[in-house]
């Protein structure tokens, strides 16, 4: 699934370990998210929704599919 | 401010203290079991010859506790390799039997399903983890 993830990380200047460490998952889900590899789940989905405080589909383009 | 342990990291730190208390359990309950062995008779034997699947199960439940407090990627990864080396142990079994009543082959020790399973399970988890890099 296609997100802004790695954009937005930037943004706040976050490595992966950090960003992964702000929402209690491994660096691998990061790498894997922003590789577009992976579809979070959805509670993962909300935790950065609300870290970035950006709706849910601002972040995931939930027409790429998985 | 004080920086959080990574949950993930915390259940593989919890993983690691579990499953070495457990295998430490195991080889205690091993010894024990060896040394006890041709000092019984009749039903004892076979008690004392399972006694090293209590602490068997105890590593069991410490894998399970990982699954359940892993991260949810890692959690997938490990289901679908579970799965996946299920699946060819079942195949693989049911090959072996179908050679084994035509009588091609003979009756493998049950350690060779566990072995096939652990093997299954260690090819199968590569290949579903490189999917997710």
């Amino acid at each position: 699934m296609k997100n802004r993830l790695k954009v937005l990380r930037a943004e706040k200047d976050w490595s992966q370990a950090e960003l992964a460490d702000r929402v209690g998952v491994a660096r691998q889900t990061i790498v894997a998210l922003e590789g577009g590899k992976y579809a979070p789940s959805l509670p993962l989905a909300f935790k950065l929704s609300k870290l970035f405080q950006k709706p849910v589909e601002e972040i995931f383009d939930p027409e790429s599919g998985d | 401010m004080e920086k959080a342990i990574n949950p993930t990291t915390q259940a593989v730190r919890r993983y690691i203290l579990e499953f070495g208390l457990s295998m430490a359990a195991y080889a205690v309950v091993l010894c024990a079991s060896i040394f006890l062995f041709a000092r019984v008779n009749g039903v004892w034997r076979i008690v004392v010859a399972l006694l090293p699947i209590i602490p068997v199960g105890l590593v069991f439940a410490a894998g399970i506790r990982f699954l359940l407090r892993t991260d949810e990627l890692e959690r997938q990864i490990m289901v679908i390799s579970l799965a996946m080396a299920g699946g060819a142990t079942a195949l693989l079994s049911v090959t072996y039997g179908f050679l084994e009543v035509f009588r091609f082959l003979p009756a493998p020790s049950a350690w060779l399903t566990w072995t096939t399973f652990m093997l299954a399970w260690l090819i199968a988890s590569f290949f579903v983890r490189r999917r997710f890099r």
